[in-house]
């Protein structure tokens, strides 16, 4: 046991403190950090604080309520009061003010208010007004009344058996899943590219043909493993790391991030599914790491993996209009499929417990099948230069 | 009980039979050629030995044995094409592959220590393998198959690449090897350093035993009638000789059938011919090795 942590430290050390791992590591942040920063670049745009003026001729704003207090990370726009029009658009000119709504007499029969300006007024400073408007529309009304019209409604859609919920406000809770299954995807591939990488490499400058005189190909595979395993969830964790601390930053800033919850199911998941897809698909890249002769023909063997597995991101359409349909349950059982098919359900739909366990048993026999298999590979095929391996002999021959 | 018993051993790859029932013996702390051409089946056997290959019929025995995990941890083995990581430092490619023969941290650290300055490595520990020269590289390789202190050695063409002193660095240390009681397997092409070095030899190709046993009997096995003699003056014609060859400065007499060197030996004193040198004359393993492969020699 002692020999395959050490193989497994070492493949864990030789990959983890590599300037193309941090690069790797690095990318995530970076992609988020970009977002953010379009985020607060959009929001600094749209973000005009100069006074908006208004000439009221209904009457409705003769002694008005003051505006409620926006959404951050809007600053709030001051409402200023015009007696009439030539004083607004004096205003307006010298750039006191960004522009000014004219309420008619008629306003409150015809509902119709006009905007005058020099640059268009942005969306946040305009929902600003209106929400001036409606709270001195509904100041006679009661207090809970008014709050509840200002704050707008919120459906929830709660299965049947209540174990689970939907709710307009948190739409980002679909898409989460299905971020996570890429995220899930890319470790995989990424860290199964490691491991092929190195055994290719060991194999031509032979240095598989010293270690396997120290330890069995077993034990030394078995090592690869786990340490490919504990690459992919140093990922996974500092990604997962940086993503929380952003999500916990942002909150103060973006409603939508205020709604995040994570789902059990979805953690489930990540336990019984995607870990024995990562050791399953690891095995695999070992094993065609010990029958090539070169990374680049390794890459093009990884293809005949990865396109099973890309097959239910080119389905997503289908899973969103029916997530239980025949192929997503299909699909959610098949070792190769089963991992994104099932993250991508799980954000549309309640996964039934059963199909879950299905998967999970299946997904870990595949995993144990393809250790078995390509410990068989590595064994016959990792000393072998120049010459391919034949299936029987995987089969049929010690 | 032998360090290695190879028994009726067959491997085969598809329809090339790499090793073909070939059977011989290791005796502990012997130092023991293995001998052969390229593509001979050498490597193939070192392999079955080290059980990286199972072979498809026949038996190894090493240490007593069939290849337990533990038994690993007593055998050193250095591959033909050397085997070390490239894209990490001299001194952690030392310590992972002595961590993988079972030795702790600071057994590692120790032993290195030592090698490293005797093979003139210690400066350079820090540095990348692949920034090692190809002598560096073959040395730093000579001290990862020695660092666990094995009980049993196979090396392959030891000394390719090296130049005269760090040859005789590797001499030096495979004979103390020998001298500690440690089993050595010298795998080479270099027959002169064989020579020098080996107690016995097995010579293998394609995939069979053609000669095994003490270098010294195989050497007379192939001494044909001649003798080697070096004089002070031309010879004279001598009854018996059938022809003469000369060789380095010598001259070696092929004698007729029947004839015997005691004779010729009698003849050159009679004539009263100053005598440099005078010995029967011994086939090189170069030339052994070249009768063999090449068909005239016999099989084991």
């Amino acid at each position: 046991m002692i020999k395959i942590l050490r193989v497994a430290f070492q493949e864990y050390r030789r990959h983890v403190f590599n300037k193309r791992f941090l690069l790797g590591l690095l990318s995530v942040p970076l992609i988020v950090l970009v977002w953010v920063g379009l985020f607060f670049l959009i929001v600094s745009m749209e973000n005009n604080t100069t006074p908006l003026g208004y000439v009221d001729r209904s009457g409705l704003l003769a002694d008005p309520l003051p505006a409620p207090d926006p959404e951050p990370p809007f600053g709030p726009v001051p409402m200023m009061a015009f007696a009439d029009e030539a004083a607004a658009r004096s205003a307006l000119e010298a750039g006191e003010i960004q522009g000014y709504y004219v309420l008619p007499a008629d306003y409150l029969s015809t509902g119709k208010v006009g905007l005058v300006y020099r640059e268009p007024v942005k969306g946040p400073a305009r929902q600003q007004f209106y929400d001036f408007l409606t709270v001195n529309l509904l100041r006679e009304a009661d207090p809970a009344v008014a709050a509840r019209l200002l704050e707008g409604g919120e459906i929830t859609t709660v299965s049947a058996d209540g174990s689970r919920s939907a709710s307009t406000k948190d739409r980002f809770n679909v898409l989460l899943p299905m971020i996570a299954g890429l995220a899930f995807m890319i470790v995989m591939f990424t860290t199964g590219g490691y491991l092929m990488q190195a055994v290719v490499e060991e194999k031509e400058n032979r240095t598989m043909e010293v270690v396997i005189t120290s330890v069995s190909p077993d034990q030394f595979m078995a090592g690869k493993i786990i340490g490919d395993l504990a690459i992919g969830l140093t990922q996974i964790a500092l990604w997962g790391l940086f993503i929380v601390l952003t999500v916990l930053v942002g909150r103060n800033y973006a409603e939508f991030l205020r709604g995040i919850q994570v789902s059990s199911q979805a953690i489930l998941l990540l336990g019984v599914v995607m870990l024995p897809a990562i050791v399953m698909v690891a095995a695999l890249m070992a094993a065609i790491g010990a029958t090539v002769t070169e990374a680049r023909e390794g890459q093009q063997v990884t293809g005949i993996i990865a396109m099973p597995v890309w097959i239910p991101y080119m389905l997503m359409a289908l899973f969103i209009e029916n997530p239980n349909s025949p192929i997503a349950v299909v699909l959610s059982l098949f070792p190769l499929t089963a991992p994104l098919t099932l993250f991508i359900r799980v954000g549309l739909t309640i996964i039934p417990a059963w199909q879950i366990a299905v998967s999970a048993i299946v997904q870990v026999a595949a995993a144990i099948a393809a250790i078995w298999l390509a410990g068989r590979i590595f064994r016959l095929g990792m000393l072998r230069y120049g010459q391919r391996l034949k299936w029987r002999e995987i089969f049929v021959k010690n | 009980m032998p360090a290695i018993e190879l028994t009726h051993l067959t491997k085969s790859f598809s329809a090339v039979k790499a090793v073909d029932d070939v059977s011989f013996t290791i005796e502990k702390g012997e130092l023991f050629g293995l001998l052969g051409p390229n593509g001979a089946g050498k490597t193939t056997a070192i392999r079955c030995m080290l059980d990286i290959f199972k072979p498809d019929s026949g038996s190894v025995a090493i240490l007593g044995g069939a290849m337990t995990e533990a038994k690993k941890d007593c055998i050193g083995y250095m591959p033909e094409e050397r085997g070390l990581y490239q894209d990490i430092p001299l001194d952690r490619c030392l310590a992972y592959l002595g961590s993988l023969k079972g030795l702790n941290r600071s057994e590692v650290r120790e032993r290195a220590e030592g090698y490293l300055e005797r093979f003139d490595l210690a400066a350079h520990r820090h540095k990348k393998v692949k920034e090692l020269s190809k002598g560096m590289q073959q040395k730093a390789q000579v001290i990862a198959t020695l660092l666990h202190k094995p009980e049993l050695l196979i090396v392959d063409e030891p000394f390719s690449g090296l130049d005269p002193v760090n040859t005789q660095m590797i001499k030096d240390l495979l004979r103390e090897q020998r001298e500690q009681g440690v089993t050595v397997v010298l795998c080479s092409h270099q027959m002169h350093l064989v020579e020098e070095l080996c107690d016995r030899i097995v010579l293998i190709d394609h995939g069979r035993v053609m000669l095994y046993g003490e270098l010294a009997e195989v050497r007379r096995k192939f001494a044909g009638n001649a003798v080697m003699v070096k004089a002070g003056r031309d010879l004279p014609a001598l009854p018996g000789v059938e022809r003469v060859e000369p060789v380095n400065g010598a001259v070696k007499l092929h004698l007729a059938a029947g004839a015997k060197p005691q004779e010729i030996l009698r003849a050159l004193v009679a004539k009263d011919i100053p005598l440099e040198q005078f010995e029967i004359a011994m086939p090189t393993l170069d030339e052994i090795f070249i009768r063999v492969v090449q068909g005239k020699g016999e099989s084991a």
